[in-house]
Order: C-alpha cells, then sequence, then structure tokens
C-alpha cells in the first residue's frame, strides 16, 4: 500500500539545513492501522505530510497503491489530495467561516456541490454522531465535535488512505477514546488504510504496525526485517 | 465558492468597510466630477444651442463685451452673400444694479447697512447689459430672448419699437431676484423700477432661458445703452448674423471674414466644438487626479487582502491538503476582493447619488444640473471591479504560491 524508501527531507534553516529525516524505508500494507511514534522534533509529521503529497521530499521515494507521488505533477498530486486521502489534524482545522456539513463538502467546493455529495456529507455526520449540528459553525462546536466533523471531512470522498497527526492532542483522554473508536471502526468497516502520528501509545494495540522515528530514522525496520513485514512491534509503554 | 468568499468577506466587518471607503472614496470621485463635467458641457450646449447664426466681434476678442466694432459695418455685411439677417448690439458689463456691483457690494452693505444677508455672488451673476437693435432684431428668426419670455402678465412683454430711446429694460426673473427691490427686499415685479448705474429703468418685461450664461443679461434699446454705458454713436459691440440657409453658416462667416477684414465671424458649431475640446482636457485632467485617488484606494485593498491572507495561511492549508489546486486557492482570494471592488463601486454609486441631488438643490439657480448617466455608473462599477481584482491578485498569488505543508505549519502555530 505505502512505500517509502530512502526518503530525506531537509529545511532551510536560517544559515543552515534541517535534515527532518534521514533515510526512511518503511512499508505500510493496506488496510492496516499504522503509528509513527518518537520525541518532538524527530520528524513524525513531515514524514506524514510527505506520504500526502503535501510537499515534496528531498531525495527518495513514495509510492501509494504502486503511484509514485514524487514523480506526480501538481496537477495529479492535487487530485491524489482530493480523492485519495482523508487528512485529519491534531488543531482539527476546519474553516471557521463555514457550516459543519460545508466544512465536510470542502474537497468539492471548488467543482460545485451535488444534492447527492450533501445527502453524502449529512450522512457522515450523522454516523459521527453530528447529526444535529448540520448547520453549526466549528466554532459553536466542542474540541471532540469538531474532530469528528474533521473526520467525516476526511471519509467524504471515501479515501484509500486516512492520515491523521495527533488527532486527539488537544482533546482529554474520554473523547481521544471516542475518536479513536470512530477510527478503529472505520479501519474495521472498510478496510482503510490508516497512518496516525501519536505520542500517546496507549491507542496502540498489538496488532497494529508502529513505526518509531528517532532524529529522522526509523528505530525499528528495515535493518531487522529488510524483505518483510517491517517495523512490527508491539506497544512497549 | 462565490458565498464562501462572499462569507470571508462579511465576518470581518469592520476591515471590509475601511477597505471600502478607501475604494469607494475615489468611485465617488469619479462619478461626480464626471456628472459635473457633463453638466457642464450640457448648460453650455444648452445655452448655445439655442443660438443659430453667428456672431460677429472683433478679431481676437473672446466675448462681445470686450469688443468693439465700428456701426457701419453692419451695412458692409448686409450686402455679404447669404447674410439674410443682421442684427447690431452693444454689450457692456453693467456698471451697477441697484447700487451693488460684483466686487463694490459690501462698500454699499456698509454704506445702508443692508444687504449684509446677500450671498456672495459669483461671476455668472454679474449682469450684463445688452442693447439692441430694437428694429433689427424683430427680423430674426433664432433670437432666444422674445422666446423665453415668462407666459402670463406677469411676464410683461418683450422690447418693441416704441422702447427706443426710452429707460426700458427687460431682465431675467434671476436677475429680478438677486437684486430686489433695495426698500421691501422682495425680488422685483413688471412694472417696477431699476436702478442701473445712476438711471432708472422700468421693467417691462422677465424671461427666464434657464441658462446661466444668458440669464445674466439686461436687455434694452441700443440707443438707451449707448447713452448709460458711454458707448458712442458709431460703435457697435458685435453684430448678429444669420443666414439664409442655417446650414451654410461657415461659408456665410468666411465671406464676412474676407468682406471686413480685422473681424472674427464665428458659427454657434464652431464655439461649441471648441469648447467640447476644452471639456475634454478638463475630463483628462479629472481623469488624472482620480486615477491617482484610485491608486490609494487600490492599496487598500491590497493591505486589507494581505492582513486577511496572512491570517489564514492555515486555512489555505487545509484547502490545499483537501485537493484545491493553486488556481482554486487564487480564485477564492481574487473573488472576495472582486467582491470588494463591487461593493465599493456601488457604496460610491450610492454616494454619488446622494451628491449630486444634494449638490443641485443647491445649485438649481444657475441652469446647471448633475446627472449620472447610466453609462457613467456602469464605467465607475466596472472600474471599481477591475480596482478590487488588481488589489487583490497580488494577496492572492502569495497565498496560492504556499507549499501545503508550510501552509499547515504556519497555521497551526
Ligand atoms: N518548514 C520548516 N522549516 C524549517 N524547519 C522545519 C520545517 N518543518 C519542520 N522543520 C523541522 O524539522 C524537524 C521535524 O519536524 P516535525 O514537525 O516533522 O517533527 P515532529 O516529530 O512532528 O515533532 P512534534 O512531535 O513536535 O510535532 C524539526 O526539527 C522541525 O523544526
Ligand atoms: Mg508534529
Amino acid at each position: 500500500m505505502i512505500e517509502v524508501s530512502d526518503l530525506h527531507k531537509s529545511f532551510r534553516s536560517g544559515e543552515g539545513w534541517i535534515e527532518a529525516l534521514r533515510g526512511v524505508t518503511c512499508h505500510v500494507p493496506k488496510g492496516r492501522f499504522a503509528f509513527i511514534v518518537g520525541p518532538s522534533g524527530s520528524g513524525k509529521s513531515t514524514l506524514l505530510y510527505l506520504m500526502g503529497a503535501l510537499d515534496r521530499p528531498t531525495s527518495g521515494t513514495i509510492k501509494v497503491e504502486g503511484f509514485d507521488l514524487t514523480a506526480m505533477s501538481e496537477a495529479e498530486q492535487n487530485a491524489y489530495r482530493r480523492d485519495k486521502i482523508g487528512f485529519i489534524f491534531q488543531s482539527f482545522n476546519l474553516i471557521g467561516n463555514l457550516t459543519a456539513v460545508e466544512n465536510v463538502l470542502v474537497p468539492f467546493l471548488p467543482r460545485g456541490l451535488t444534492p447527492e455529495l450533501r445527502s453524502r456529507a449529512e450522512e457522515l455526520l450523522k454516523d459521527v454522531g453530528l447529526g444535529k449540528r448540520l448547520s453549526h459553525r466549528p466554532r459553536q462546536l466542542s474540541g471532540g465535535e469538531q474532530q469528528r466533523v474533521a473526520i467525516a471531512r476526511a471519509l467524504v470522498k471515501d479515501p484509500v488512505l486516512v492520515l491523521a497527526d495527533e488527532p486527539t492532542g488537544e482533546l482529554d483522554s474520554r473523547t481521544g477514546d471516542e475518536i479513536y473508536r470512530i477510527l478503529r471502526e472505520l479501519q474495521a468497516r472498510r478496510q482503510t488504510t490508516l497512518v496516525v502520528v501519536t505520542h500517546d501509545r496507549r491507542f496502540i494495540t498489538p496488532d497494529d504496525l508502529v513505526l518509531e522515528i528517532q532524529d529522522g530514522e526509523l528505530m525499528n525496520g528495515e535493518a531487522k526485517e529488510p524483505n518483510g513485514d517491517l517495523a512490527r512491534v508491539a506497544s512497549s509503554s | 465558492m462565490w458565498t464562501f468568499a462572499w462569507r470571508n468577506l462579511a465576518t470581518r466587518p469592520l476591515r471590509t468597510i475601511l477597505a471600502l471607503v478607501g475604494l469607494s472614496i475615489p468611485i465617488l470621485g469619479v462619478l461626480g466630477l464626471f456628472s459635473l463635467s457633463g453638466g457642464m458641457r450640457n448648460l453650455v450646449g444648452a445655452t448655445l444651442s439655442q443660438i443659430q447664426g453667428a456672431m460677429i466681434l472683433r478679431e481676437g476678442q473672446p466675448s462681445p463685451v470686450f469688443s468693439d466694432l465700428p456701426a457701419d459695418l453692419a451695412d458692409t455685411i448686409r450686402k455679404v452673400p447669404g447674410v439674410s439677417a443682421v442684427a447690431p448690439e452693444v454689450w457692456k458689463i453693467a456698471p451697477s444694479v441697484e447700487g451693488q456691483t460684483l466686487f463694490g457690494k459690501t462698500v454699499k452693505g456698509l454704506g445702508s447697512g443692508g444687504g449684509s444677508s446677500q450671498v456672495a455672488r459669483s461671476l455668472f451673476d454679474q449682469v450684463v447689459i445688452q442693447g439692441q437693435d430694437i428694429v433689427a432684431h424683430q427680423g430674426l428668426k433664432s433670437a432666444v430672448f422674445p422666446k423665453a419670455m415668462i407666459k402670463g402678465p406677469e411676464g410683461g412683454r418683450f422690447l418693441l419699437p416704441e422702447d427706443r430711446g426710452k429707460n426700458r429694460v427687460v431682465i431675467s426673473s434671476k436677475i429680478a431676484h438677486d437684486y430686489p427691490d433695495p426698500k421691501t427686499g422682495k425680488p422685483h415685479k413688471v412694472g417696477d423700477s431699476l436702478r442701473i448705474g445712476n438711471e432708472r429703468f422700468e421693467i417691462i418685461g422677465l424671461y427666464n432661458t434657464n441658462s446661466l450664461v444668458l440669464d445674466g443679461v439686461a436687455l434694452m434699446d441700443i440707443d438707451t445703452a449707448r447713452k448709460l454705458l458711454n458707448v458712442s454713436k458709431d460703435k457697435v459691440s458685435s453684430i448678429y448674423v444669420e443666414a439664409t440657409d442655417p446650414a451654410k453658416i461657415d461659408q456665410v462667416c468666411e465671406n464676412i471674414e474676407k468682406a471686413a477684414p480685422g473681424v472674427d465671424a464665428r458659427g454657434v458649431n464652431e464655439i461649441l466644438s471648441n469648447f467640447g475640446d476644452l471639456m475634454d482636457q478638463l475630463d483628462h485632467f479629472l481623469f488624472a487626479t482620480v486615477a491617482l485617488a484610485l491608486m490609494v484606494g487600490v492599496v487598500g485593498i491590497i493591505n486589507t487582502m494581505l492582513m486577511s491572507t496572512t491570517e489564514r495561511f492555515g486555512e489555505f492549508g487545509v484547502l490545499r491538503t483537501n485537493g484545491w489546486s493553486r488556481s482554486n486557492v487564487l480564485t477564492l482570494v481574487t473573488a472576495e476582493s472582486a467582491y470588494l471592488g463591487l461593493l465599493a463601486g456601488i457604496v460610491g454609486f450610492v454616494l454619488a447619488l446622494v451628491f449630486t441631488t444634494v449638490a443641485n438643490q443647491f445649485i438649481t439657480s444657475t441652469g446647471l444640473k448633475l446627472t449620472i448617466t447610466p453609462w457613467n455608473a456602469l464605467g465607475g462599477l466596472t472600474l471599481s471591479i477591475v480596482m478590487g481584482t488588481l488589489g487583490g491578485l497580488y494577496p492572492a498569488w502569495k497565498a496560492s504560491r504556499l507549499v501545503p505543508m508550510d501552509a499547515i505549519r504556519l497555521g497551526t502555530r
């Protein structure tokens, strides 16, 4: 499903360069729930964003379903993000001037909305328990509710891959449990592949794939199992 | 997407309004100035198109008031082929009316203690005397004043041959109003006595041309005028000429200039087209001034849009993340500033409507009327939208150029 090989990413910073990723190679099979863990500043978000084609790597390749993201044109990347990837962020990142339904429909706004799309968005919001909040603005919703709108937005395109960057980072633990319950259910029901960055290892189950990053390098991974199911470790804390 | 853009403006009303003011004021300026120049064009056009025929003046003199010609020139001109009617006139600025002159009015005001409530007069309010050869003028087809006499008994009558040599005058209702009876303070009526210089005149008629230029004229017999204004018997100021065929007036003018060296014969058309050129130049000048103000307005829009896009980088990141292309983001931001431009155009147009309506209340007596033509309104609106769009392009380009990853990071920081 996702094949990352020898991925490098450097950022210009003042006088020098910061190497956020230094040769990451990993593999996430289809339908798996994968976690990226590691200390702050280790490059977790950078790896996740590159998987979503939000930027181009300095070197290396990322293939999703066999398509090489690095070889895609700008327009192809736009379409890839629009049709294949669902993003969920730590700070929800809803658009303040749009209602809950419209936020869910954001990927389709430039091409225009159809009644079918609208009812699909409403259906998804009902699924995540927001059937009565359809035309609320984000500021009228609690953090947990906002994150559920964001999940609905990630799912409206029926994505092959959901990428989440610390989705419970700004929520209390009970609301966090609820978010993970929704994500787990999604994985079980639709066979969607999920990659989630987290600091909180208590959501990791023994079946999950864990990619542990430190200083831009994968700590468990190809070195141990070059040809197989990479980086498979149970949670340790 | 368009409603989205609209909401992005509406959620920051104060900022939107400030940017609006910045652009709508110059738009008001554009509309106001063009309506003013259009109004003046109409006014003078209406004035001059009332006068067919041609005016003969001494060469190089812009106005009959400053021109003098020998009285016997009229006989020479009568013999020029194509000329059908010749009417000599004496023109001079009135020495004083009811003791008031344009510049010496304050002196009089001090002396009598009255008249201090008078509004300051403009140059157009100056009374000009026209002494006309009454019999010759009766032969004209295109004379303006007889046709402009107020109907009914309060209008009195126009000059007749029996008024020759008599102190009788026909004035406009504007003059009657501007120089009221000093005893009662009320406007003069037909039958009243009017003091011009040191002489008393009987008002025999009132006219109203509704034209700024013509309504300042007091008409009397040519010899009466000579006596009042110290013009000798053998002089006239100008000679009004009509052609047998009004369409050939330019040809007739050339013939007259050939027959009588040292005179200018100008058809009304010619004067009109000169005036048109002048107004065109005025328009250019006004446009330059307003263009400057417009630039300031556009800078205001750029500033507003930059502020609004900079604080929304995170939002653009989210949009890009959800598959929006660079050009989608560009369109969104440009749409917002185009809306700003449209709003500014509408506000400017409404302000201009209010402004011209109010202004028209104050200038009715001059005959000047400010109007905003549909074309001007449409032009102003288009201009405003274009300016708004231009002002949004740079911020939009900046917003669309962001790498989604950077935009997300900037937005969440
Ligand atoms: N646009 C950028 N310019 C410069 N440096 C950057 C940029 N983006 C990321 N970095 C640097 O790259 C490194 C990795 O950043 P990244 O955000 O991927 O870390 P992270 O593991 O997600 O950290 P956290 O847990 O705090 O979110 C950090 O040192 C960060 O400062
Ligand atoms: Mg991070």
